[in-house]
């Protein structure tokens, strides 16, 4: 008998196992149930994308983006509104993942996991949410985008809350375009926040990283000099300074203001491949960690190790393959800003909850430390400069503030107008924002991209 | 506030109250049973001649041998290394030789079989003289087991209060159902009443007519099966399916309380074995050929408009097979027999199509051929080979899957595991997804009985019904139903420590391996741990063959507690009758 009591506790690996695969099943239970009920399929929220009885969105204005009545699902008044704010709001069909309909769609419809989805109407909570974002500046920020792909955000560097998120192309949510073969180039790419979820070459503005990685690196490099003879062969591929201009001997400070591509294609080699790649890591760049809310931003992309001193003086200047998401960049300008440290942003305020009662805001993740204070406030000094440069040189304004800022031109092919970009932020105590424009297709960064976020802000501001 | 709202109220109260319910109820059946347990004390004691040395009995059944898994351990050379067995039986002790070398004596008589032993006859094995002597001349402590309370304890819920507790929750049930969103009649609480009456009709019969003093496995089994029979009754199903498992519930208390009375006697199963195989398997036989096809599974054998499937009644003598007594356990004959016949089991079931069932067989075989065999070599090779064998298999049904239409489909449901999410709309995953989104829907406590959405999705009753009750009656429910069960397969492991012979060790321990394999199959299946093979979850899935099959499989974990057979008030005999009666301790 002794034996088979020992043996029978063959029983307990049989039970253990299943044990161990119950517990697994109500971890997952746990992590997934949000997916698992947010499903075409199920029969308990089938209609209007499961929003028949989703609660209201409203901007921080208090204007109702969307609301729910008689099962059916209902966007602003405004058309120019629900375009500007696609995907932020989101649709029935759910396709933009990454909109506050998909994401909290189940917040909207009321389903809990303490009583799932069968909570009687007379007990239905209202589900309504409110957004940081402001109704009036995204549709500013929109029409002066003028048709083109792009994207356009703006943030409050001090309290992390997005007051502009407008991407393009885009399409009227209560008149959904059925997309065909025949009309899917105009419809390319518009499930995407690009805001969030894109990311483009940065040309220039990634000038601000190489800056940063040279004040950290090169302990001399204010006293140094650079001469532009408008094209360096020095690296391989001819690198030339845009629109053939030669800038001469000029500082390090000059050279950012010029954006300089010759003075920078030697500064990046001047870094070298390793502490360069160290600093845009350090910033953010190749990391998926950050978060609008909970809302992923996409992965921003600098690597030029291991590719000769060519592939490093053209990443240096923001080619080569390296990627920035808008959002990104605007969180760098935050960090430029503050200090060292950027705000992470968030889109949805306090909804009041149990949780937040106690202090534990779960719409707001922690700030992130991109560098070090000096390095930051001689960025400012730079961004400054540059700020001059447009403002006197090609009459920029930025809604009448004091801003500092860097201008993008990214060439993204032979055949195609390059992407510009605007990034920077304004220095104002009462309007402090960090913001990102894309323009793809744009032409010149300071033409193209500057009055996006002057509308942007300016709608903001007054 | 309006009389909606209160209603609402109230209905919501009583989906959070339910689950705590479900939770005391499986509580109270387990707290019961760890219960009313002799204290631990040594049966009888051997005594050496020479030295006086005193050896605890602990066991009815006791090998002696030179091996060191032998319970009596005698190093002797002269001893052979699995000598003879000493085992208790309701006409008292017996030594039975094992195929020794030099043979057993009593009193100085070579043994032949099982032979009798009186107090303080002498039994020799090799240069070994043990005299019996009761088991009170024991003075030292044992440890007592972790599983059971201490003798001492205070009494448990009196079995006729749990009865009130389970018809209450299954009550609530009705009530639910019978305010369900789809359609509101008194139907349910027509099944409510059947379904009570003959549980309460089988709790007396049990209690009164059968004296049983225990009766908490029973009331699990009523308490799960009753869960089911009450989901039933707003399925696609309707009350005919509810009343048609009611029905399959009665038979299966009957089969329960048949079995329990077969098995009093260990030694009856021995007789009957080699005739329980063979009809057996001319059942599978008869199901091969006259078998109908359903579910792309031909393991349906129709009887005169009531279809079956044999199947599940041979998984009660496949556990019949598999166990024997300590003395003719390990002999080469009862081995093969056994081997050969799951093999045929295996083998006629992968012919049907009803490959689920067939792993059933197969893991429980592994679990039976490690309890019984031997030495850890043999156990070993025992676990090792047919794995071997089965990954071959599965290699082959692969391979085969491009030719054969059934191994086809089989593969197909293969290719969906882990990707289930990619095949929302096919075979690769249509059910699994369905469970898993529905059975989040209903929270912790569901949407209330026959208003789920998984009752659309074909053969949601049987194969998915764990998901379903998920949905309907919430997670919390749903997870105490493996919780159940996981105690059931400890309760089994803790009891066998008692059992009055291997025979009953091995059968509760592998058809309580058997019924958590099984759900194992059934909950990971459906919810994408494993890939899908379709069985049902003990107890609660529809089936009627399944549900007595269960009630089976339970007979035999009853059968092994060694309170079932205690009559209900046991006479006290005076010490001095039991020494003048010799033989009855």
């Amino acid at each position: 008998m002794k034996r088979i009591m020992t043996r029978s506790l063959a029983i307990w690996f049989v039970t253990i196992a299943f044990l161990a695969g119950i517990i697994l099943l109500g971890v997952r239970v746990i992590l997934y149930h949000n997916q698992w009920v947010q499903q075409p399929f199920n029969g308990h929220i089938a209609s209007a994308g499961g929003l028949g009885k989703a609660g209201k969105i409203y901007d921080r204005d208090g204007n109702v983006l969307a609301y729910s009545e008689n099962g059916e699902r209902y966007y602003s008044d405004d058309q120019t509104t629900r375009e500007a704010l696609l995907h932020v709001v989101g649709d029935e069909s759910l396709n933009i993942s990454t909109a506050v309909q998909s994401m909290y769609n189940n917040s909207l419809s009321g389903y809990n996991f303490l009583i799932g989805v069968a909570v009687p109407d007379s007990l239905r909570p209202n589900g309504d949410l409110k957004l940081t974002v402001d109704s009036d500046s995204c549709r500013a920020a929109y029409t002066a985008l003028g048709g083109h792909k792009g994207a356009c955000v703006v943030y409050n560097y001090k309290t992390g809350e997005v007051l502009c998120d407008v991407s393009t192309p885009t399409y009227d949510p209560a008149n959904r375009p059925v997309i065909t073969e025949e009309n899917e180039k105009e419809y390319d790419g518009v499930y995407l926040d690009n805001v969030v979820s894109s990311t483009f070459t940065p040309g220039s503005v990634f000038k601000i990283v190489t800056a940063a990685a040279a004040i950290e690196n090169i302990p001399d490099i204010d006293s140094r000099t650079f001469t532009c003879n408008g094209e360096l062969e020095g690296f391989g591929e001819t690198i030339r300074c845009a629109d053939g201009e030669v800038h001469g001997e000029q500082s390090f400070s000059q050279a950012f203001a010029n954006s300089c591509n010759c003075a920078f294609a030697e500064i990046a080699n001047l870094i070298g491949e390793e502490k360069l790649k160290e600093t845009a890591e350090k910033m953010g760049f190749n990391s998926d960690r950050f978060r609008m809310s909970d809302i992923p931003i996409a992965k921003s992309h600098y690597d030029a190790t291991g590719q000769g001193s060519n592939a490093l003086a053209w990443s240096g200047i923001g080619q080569h393959e390296d990627l920035a998401n808008p959002l990104h960049m605007a969180m760098i300008c935050s960090a430029v800003a503050n200090g060292g440290t950027a705000t992470s942003p968030y889109l949805l305020q306090d909804t009041g909850n149990l949780l937040e009662k106690l202090g534990i805001h779960t719409n707001k993740a922690g700030n992130v430390e991109m560098m070090s204070p000096s390095t930051a406030s001689r960025l400012q000094t730079l961004m400054r400069g540059a700020a001059e440069n447009y403002a006197y040189g090609y009459g920029v304004s930025i809604a009448g503030l004091n801003f500092c800022a860097k201008t993008g031109t990214a060439e993204v092919g032979e055949d195609k107008a390059p992407t510009s970009w605007f990034v920077g932020y304004t220095e104002d105590e009462a309007h402090p924002y960090a913001f990102a424009a894309v323009v793809v297709e744009g032409g010149y960064g300071v033409e193209a991209a500057t009055p996006v976020i002057d509308a942007a802000i300016s709608a903001l501001a007054y | 506030m309006s009389l909606q709202v209160v209603l609402d109220v109230a209905s919501i109260a009583l989906r959070v109250l339910m689950p705590i319910y479900a939770l005391v109820i499986v509580y109270q059946c387990f707290a019961s049973a760890r219960r009313h347990r002799r204290p631990e004390k040594p049966l009888v004691t051997l005594e050496i001649m020479e030295t006086g040395q005193q050896i605890p009995v602990l066991f009815w059944e006791n090998s002696i041998g030179r091996s060191k898994g032998s319970d009596i351990r005698v190093s002797d050379p002269s001893v052979s290394r699995d000598h003879c067995v000493l085992l208790r039986r309701k006409e008292g002790w017996f030594v039975s030789d094992i195929g020794s070398k030099h043979g057993t004596f009593v009193n100085g008589a070579k043994t032949q079989g099982r032979a009798p032993v009186m107090l303080d006859d002498v039994i020799t094995v090799g240069s070994t003289n043990f005299v019996l002597k009761r088991g009170d001349e024991y003075q030292e402590k044992l440890r007592p087991s972790w599983f059971f309370s201490k003798a001492s304890n205070k009494g448990s819920l009196k079995p006729y209060k749990l009865m009130i507790l389970i018809t209450f929750f299954h009550l609530f049930m009705a009530v639910e159902a019978c305010f369900s969103n789809e359609l509101q009649d008194a139907v349910p609480m027509m099944v409510f009443g059947a379904m009570e009456l003959i549980m309460w009709a089988f709790f007396c019969i049990s209690s009164y007519a059968l004296n049983r003093v225990n009766f908490e496995l029973e009331a699990l089994a009523c308490f799960l099966s009753g869960l089911g029979i009450m989901m039933m009754v707003r399925q696609q199903g309707g009350p005919h399916m509810a009343m048609v498992q009611t029905i399959a519930m009665t038979a299966g208390m009957i089969v329960f309380a048949i079995l329990v009375k077969f098995l009093e006697n260990p030694d009856r199963a021995d007789r009957w074995r080699l005739w329980i195989m063979i009809g057996s398997i001319a059942l599978l036989g008869v199901n091969l050929i006259f078998g109908v096809v359903k579910n792309g599974a031909n393991n349906w054998l129709s009887i005169g408009g009531v279809s079956m499937q044999p199947s599940e009644f041979v998984k009660i003598a496949f556990i019949f097979a598999g166990a024997a007594a300590l003395d003719r356990l390990q002999t080469m004959k009862n081995f093969i027999l056994f081997t050969a016949f799951s093999a045929a089991c295996v083998l006629a079931l992968v012919i049907m199509g009803d490959f689920g069932t067939a792993l059933i067989f197969f893991c429980t075989f592994i679990l039976t051929a490690c309890m019984r065999s031997g030495d850890f070599r043999t156990a070993a090779l025992l676990v090792i080979l047919p794995i071997v064998g089965a990954v071959s298999a599965v290699i082959l049904v692969l391979g085969l899957s491009k030719k054969v239409d059934r191994f086809a489909y089989i593969a197909s449901r293969f290719s969906g595991w882990r990707h289930v999410w990619e095949h929302t709309q096919d075979n690769g995953g249509f059910q699994q997804v369905r469970v898993m989104t529905y059975m989040v829907s209903g929270g912790l406590v569901g949407v209330g009985v026959g208003n789920g959405c998984l009752k659309y999705v074909g053969e949601s009753e049987s194969d998915l019904v764990f998901g379903m009750i998920a949905e309907e009656m919430g997670l919390v429910v749903a997870f105490i139903i493996p919780a159940a069960i996981i105690a059931l397969a400890f309760y089994a492991r803790a009891i066998t420590t008692r059992s009055r012979s291997s025979f009953y060790s091995i059968s509760a321990c592998c058809a309580a391996g058997l019924l958590v394999i099984q759900s194992m199959l059934h909950i990971f299946g459906i919810t994408d741990i494993l890939p899908l093979t379709g069985v049902t979850l003990p107890f609660l899935s529809a089936g009627g063959s399944s549900m007595i099959s269960c009630w089976g499989l339970l007979a035999f974990i009853k059968a092994a507690d060694e309170r079932t057979y205690a009559a209900k008030r046991r006479p006290v005999a005076p010490k001095n009758a039991l020494r003048e009666q010799g033989v009855r301790l």
